[in-house]
């Protein structure tokens, strides 16, 4: 009986301390759409669980957001959760202020999409958390393609299959050009993937920190010269900024591009944009280089880091919110407002159980597509500290190759720059 | 931005000769302060906010500006001059400075020229003349976010409004944006027509501050009007020029940034480097991009540099040819 009279007070001021546990989620969309549906999600969890708040905070775009983490952290006042972008995975790795969440407690990985989780794990460790992911396709538009005589139910898959279409296409002389596309390293990536080529040595920076890169390979020519091909003939538009997309998108929306190339995610604007300016919108697989077979797409986006300074119970409350805010019907949501993957094989099944595909086919397309990807080191994703150089220097080169650089001279200044970059990022490590 | 002042009193050798008769009172009132420590009293608030917001991170991105430093992984390697060396020696770097050379010149002298034309027109007593200095200065309103944004709506190439209108019109759709030197010359348009309004607000009081008389006697002395606007009204207002092509510099050289971030984010690529690439872009990037924490620094102080030898030039050269006196 004495024990308890110890053991209250104790007990209380556990529940005390309980209550006032606040875990701090920085996240990196300030957009109405995205921003709302994760306050709604922390609303969701705060009243689930009385005592314990999540306080989701916009903190700018990735990279403002990582050096925003960075710098609390050397404070001690690093938020718990995190969202980083998977390019700046290594970065994230090399801070040293993260802990990997397998490490806080046991997660069943087993639901999530294999090509998601194996982008996220390290040396052997799922280091975060899979939330936001997403991989390019062919966006199309129906009602122009029957128009100059090519089958909509028929898209291109391939890089020879667009230049056919295109020619077909500007032969119809509608008036406008046949492909939107930007410079965007993003896809580079992807089409090296596909090939089965490791755009980065060690194991794409997996097993050690990339020296050098795989650029200057049949694998990267074949993508500049896809650029070139499609310029020297006319087919190709875009803004002339690096990585427009958005602009890529207008030029698309508004029927000045039979084509264009970009992520899943922004399914749902090109919808909202076919619907007003009146055409049918189609999806394809992403079209891959000629003379390889399919060997998946690298799963862009970003995921959920657990802060090495938050103490037990917040680091555990804070994956206990990451995987609440990814679980099945969660992740269905997400999928549905976005048209980011779900990233869980049980959200797929629940949205294919309410017919969500059947009414929505255009969403099944990305799902095979990721689906069908079989786990390996070029799909994996490159991983290095500079990678954001790394693609700006990629998005540059291409511009050069539209602007009438040859290929193979463009493709080995590409793997020069590539290459000193990866050694001035490795010598802030010796 | 306090360093010079415009003077805009029409009578600048009253004022001296009211500062004259003053000055000996100013010498008994010393009496006023109490001891030596109350007048660094009250300065001790603006010394304490310089101190933290300016010479504190100046003197510790000097101290960054001689290592190695990533920011997000948290190291720094001592490496002496090579940051300075590496930079000095980049073919990039040096493309670089020549395009910020270029772009501020030309930013300055077309700025200052527009806006003197605009504001000479805008302070004639002509109905409505409210309505048109107010559009006038409305886009300095605007940030640069949003301008940036306005102009890469306006220059897409297949969509927007300007080629729309050209295409239109003449069948042509310029490459606005991956041409090198149109995208040059937009940065340019875009940055001088940002900054009009501030130049157009100084122009317009120094202009209202021309003493009516001395307008006259040009007049009865039989000037024509361009002859009064280019030897009366430009003389009286280099003061206000000197000013402004000082502040106009500073703008060009480092408020640039926004609108080259969101219209071209440095591109298009013209040789070494994005031939909209500037001093404070190329710092941007290296620094909060790729995370080049020291080569940034390096990069920073390196403008100081080039800051401090402006303001030597200005206030070294720039004052004899400035004309204060009506």
């Amino acid at each position: 009986m004495k024990k308890y009279w110890i053991a209250l007070p104790l007990a209380l001021s556990f529940v005390a301390s309980a209550q006032n546990m606040t875990v701090e989620f920085w996240h990196t969309f300030g957009d109405a759409k995205r921003g709302d549906w994760i306050q709604a999600r922390a609303d969701d969890y705060n009243k689930a669980h009385p005592g314990m708040t999540v306080v989701a905070v916009y903190k700018g775009i990735s990279n403002e957001t990582l050096q925003a983490t960075v710098l609390a952290a050397r404070q001690g006042k690093a938020p718990a959760l995190v969202q980083v972008d998977g390019t700046s995975s290594q970065l994230a790795l090399d801070s040293g202020i993260f802990q990997p969440v397998s490490g806080i407690k046991d997660v069943d990985f087993r639901d999530y999409i294999k090509p998601v989780v194996s982008y996220y794990t390290i040396g052997g460790k799922v280091n975060s958390l899979p939330f936001n992911s997403s991989s390019p396709v062919l966006y199309f538009n129906k009602d122009l393609m029957t128009k100059a005589g090519l089958d909509p139910k028929k898209p291109p898959t391939t890089f020879d299959a667009i230049l056919k279409t295109c020619a077909t296409f500007d032969a119809a002389k509608l008036g406008m050009k046949c492909i939107a596309l930007t410079p965007f390293s993003w896809l580079f990536e992807q089409w090296m993937s596909e090939q089965n080529a490791q755009l980065l040595n060690n194991g794409n920076g997996r097993q050690a920190r990339a020296t050098a890169s795989n650029v200057d390979s049949d694998a990267g020519r074949k993508i500049f010269g896809f650029y070139k091909d499609l310029n020297d003939k006319g087919y190709l538009t875009n803004t002339g900024k690096l990585a427009d997309t958005v602009g890529t998108n207008a030029i698309f929306g508004n029927q000045k591009a039979l084509m264009t190339i970009n992520s899943t995610a922004g399914l749902g604007n090109l919808l909202d944009a076919a619907k007003q300016n009146g055409f049918k919108l189609g999806v394809g697989v992403l079209p891959i280089p000629d003379g390889s077979e399919r060997n998946g797409v690298v799963i862009g986006g970003a995921s959920l880091w657990v802060a090495k300074s938050a103490p037990k119970p917040e680091a555990e409350t804070a994956l206990d919110f990451a995987l609440f805010m990814t679980n099945t019907e969660n992740m269905a949501s997400w999928h549905k407002l976005t048209g980011y993957y779900p990233v869980r094989t049980s959200s797929v099944n629940l949205l294919r159980k309410q017919g969500w595909f059947s009414s929505n086919p255009l969403q099944i397309v990305a799902f095979n597509q990721l689906l069908k990807t079989k786990p390996n080191i070029a799909n994996a994703g490159a991983l290095t500290g500079a990678n954001i150089e790394m693609r700006t220097i990629i998005e540059q080169n291409i511009q050069k190759v539209l602007s009438g650089q040859g290929v193979s001279e463009v493709a080995k200044t590409t793997n020069e720059q590539i290459n000193a970059a990866l050694l001035e990022y490795n010598k802030n490590f010796k | 931005m306090s360093i010079v002042r415009p003077r805009l009193n029409p009578k600048p050798s009253q004022v001296d000769q009211e500062a004259r008769d003053q000055a000996p009172k100013a010498v008994q009132d010393h009496a006023t302060f109490q001891g030596r420590w109350l007048p660094w009293l009250l300065l001790l608030p603006t010394l304490l906010i310089l101190g933290v917001f300016s010479y504190y991170p100046a003197i510790k991105t000097l101290r960054l500006s001689v290592f190695r430093s990533n920011i997000i992984v948290g190291n720094e390697q001592f490496v002496g001059f090579e940051n300075f060396l590496t930079l000095l020696s980049s073919p990039i770097y040096h493309q670089v400075i020549l395009q910020t050379l270029v772009f501020v010149g030309l930013v300055v002298v077309l700025g200052l020229l527009f806006s003197i034309g605009l504001a000479w027109l805008a302070s004639k007593p002509i109905p409505g003349a409210k309505l048109y200095r107010l559009l006038l200065i409305y886009p300095y309103a605007l940030s640069p976010a949003i301008a940036g944004t306005l102009w890469l709506f306006l220059f897409n190439p297949e969509i927007g409004a300007v080629n729309s209108f050209l295409g239109a019109l003449f069948g042509i759709k310029p490459r606005w944006l991956d041409q090198p030197f149109l995208a040059f010359a937009l940065v340019v348009t875009a940055t001088v027509w940002k900054g009009l309004g501030y130049n157009i607000v100084f122009y317009l009081a120094a202009i209202q501050n021309i003493p009516l008389e001395v307008m006259e006697a040009a007049e009865i002395d039989g000037a024509t009007p361009w002859q009064r606007f280019w030897k009366v009204v430009l003389p009286l207002l280099s003061p206000m020029t000197f000013f402004l092509i000082f502040t106009n510099i500073v703008a060009a050289l480092f408020d640039s940034f926004g609108l080259v971030n969101i219209l071209t984010r440095g591109g298009p690529v013209y040789g070494e480097a994005g031939i909209t690439t500037f001093l404070v872009y190329q710092l941007y990037e290296d620094g909060f991009r790729n995370f080049k924490t020291g080569a940034a620094a390096t990069q920073a102080v390196l403008m100081l540099a080039l800051v401090v030898c402006l303001i030597v030039l200005q206030f070294r050269y720039g004052n004899r040819r400035v004309h204060y006196g009506a």
